[in-house]
């Protein structure tokens, strides 16, 4: 399953938020009210602890605000969970895979 | 990380896993009587062997006295605390018939369960967790878990593995990963309870000075932050050890859920926190001896 959604990120620099990246960003700094702009988020950058700091509370708000806004569900049994939180660019690709259209 | 947090990871309750391996071989082999007789030595060597405790446990119960504390008072401390333990035993493996156990609140918290959303319970390190864990599990018609520190939780599935595997084991969710988080929302999702003690945080961080009983201690917003971010109603529950086989059981109503949104988080977090801290602080009044924070809960050294 890895290498469907995540081809394309490969081909672009780090830094450079892919559309769908970008407007993830814009929910999880408004969901939190990060004092980031969503532009700037390296999208390869860990969002927890040492990358944007988040914590376990605000991974829950995050995970929240992601099942409104694209009714995909984040469960806690998921094996995966560690990857799907690693980055932005791994949660957008997981969103990306499981949203509702 | 703060010295305090460190402090209350690494000794927390002296010898207590010996101790509780002790006290699941006398429910075995001995029974309650001859372990309650015990109890006074080992309340007497704790007491005469942990000097760090001993000055933090003095400093608290002057507070909660509002005169100097004795040994004797330390003492009365130290036993209810090893009561605890040898009756956590006893509860565990489903021995309550000769306990004593008045609950308080439960309709409240019936009320709660009926309207399908779950509930949080907010407890503290305050009398016993086995005493309120076997009402509300033995009570509810809804599934409990209880959410604690991962190192608490090997212990607690330790101290189980320990009884057999005949009794049910709680559904322990370890705090502070985003799994956990999930996890929570889930048992709430499906109408359950989530306990968690309220008065201690893992780490140093999202902690709120307040007074309480007389001086300045860090309490966590967490927990208060998490059931603002989860809407889940919150009832406070406490298992307040009365005396020997007597527990009283409460659960007390404390926040309804909360408009959706962030707006006035902030402030609503803090104003739970306060009342959080004044309702413990009036138990802590009435209940001295059951507090069982043995280590620098004002975070004083060093000030």
């Amino acid at each position: 399953m890895s290498a469907g959604p995540m081809t394309p990120t490969t081909e672009l620099p780090a830094t450079r938020l892919l559309p769908e990246e970008l407007e993830v960003a814009r929910l999880i700094v408004s969901a939190l009210s990060l004092e980031v702009a969503p532009e700037e988020i390296e999208p390869e950058a860990p969002l927890f602890n040492e990358g944007l700091g988040l914590d376990s509370i605000d991974a829950l708000e995050m995970a929240l605000a992601i099942s409104k806004a694209y009714n995909v569900k984040l469960r806690s049994d998921d094996e995966r969970n560690h990857r799907i939180f690693a980055s932005l660019r791994s949660l957008t690709a997981h969103i990306e895979k499981n949203r509702a259209r | 990380m703060q010295p305090s947090a460190l402090e209350w990871m690494h000794a927390p309750e002296r010898g207590s896993v010996l101790l509780a391996r002790f006290m699941v071989w006398l429910v075995h082999n001995v029974g309650w009587w001859p372990g309650h007789l015990l109890l006074f030595p080992i309340a007497g060597y704790f007491l005469a062997f942990s000097p760090r405790q001993r000055r933090v446990a003095r400093a608290y119960l002057g507070r909660a006295l509002g005169r100097r504390a004795g040994l004797r008072d330390l003492f009365r401390l130290y036993f209810a605390f090893a009561s605890t333990i040898l009756d956590r035993a006893f509860l565990m493996a489903g021995r309550t018939g000769q306990y004593r156990i008045e609950v308080q609140g439960l309709d409240a918290l019936k009320a709660r369960i009926a309207e399908g959303r779950g509930c949080l319970l907010l407890g503290a390190h305050f009398g016993s967790f086995e005493a309120l864990r076997a009402v509300a599990d033995a009570g509810s018609p809804v599934e409990v878990a209880v959410m604690m520190h991962e190192a608490n939780a090997a212990r607690l599935k330790a101290v189980f593995g320990l009884m057999g595997a005949s009794r049910r084991q709680p559904q322990v969710i370890p705090l502070g990963t985003t799994e956990s988080m999930l996890q929570a929302r889930e048992v709430l999702e499906r109408g359950g309870l989530v306990g968690l003690l309220a008065d201690r945080a893992p780490r140093g961080e999202r902690m709120l000075p307040l007074p309480f009983l007389g001086a300045e201690a860090p309490l966590p917003t967490g927990p208060h932050l998490l059931a603002l971010v989860l809407g889940a109603p919150v009832m406070l529950a406490f298992g307040i050890w009365r005396g020997p086989r007597h527990y009283e059981v409460r659960f007390e109503p404390f926040a309804d859920p909360p408009p959706p949104g962030r707006a006035g988080r902030e402030a609503a977090v803090a104003d739970r926190v306060r009342r959080y801290a004044a309702r413990l602080e009036a138990l802590c009044r009435r209940h001295p001896y059951n507090w069982f924070n043995f280590y620098d809960f004002w975070a004083e050294r060093g000030r």
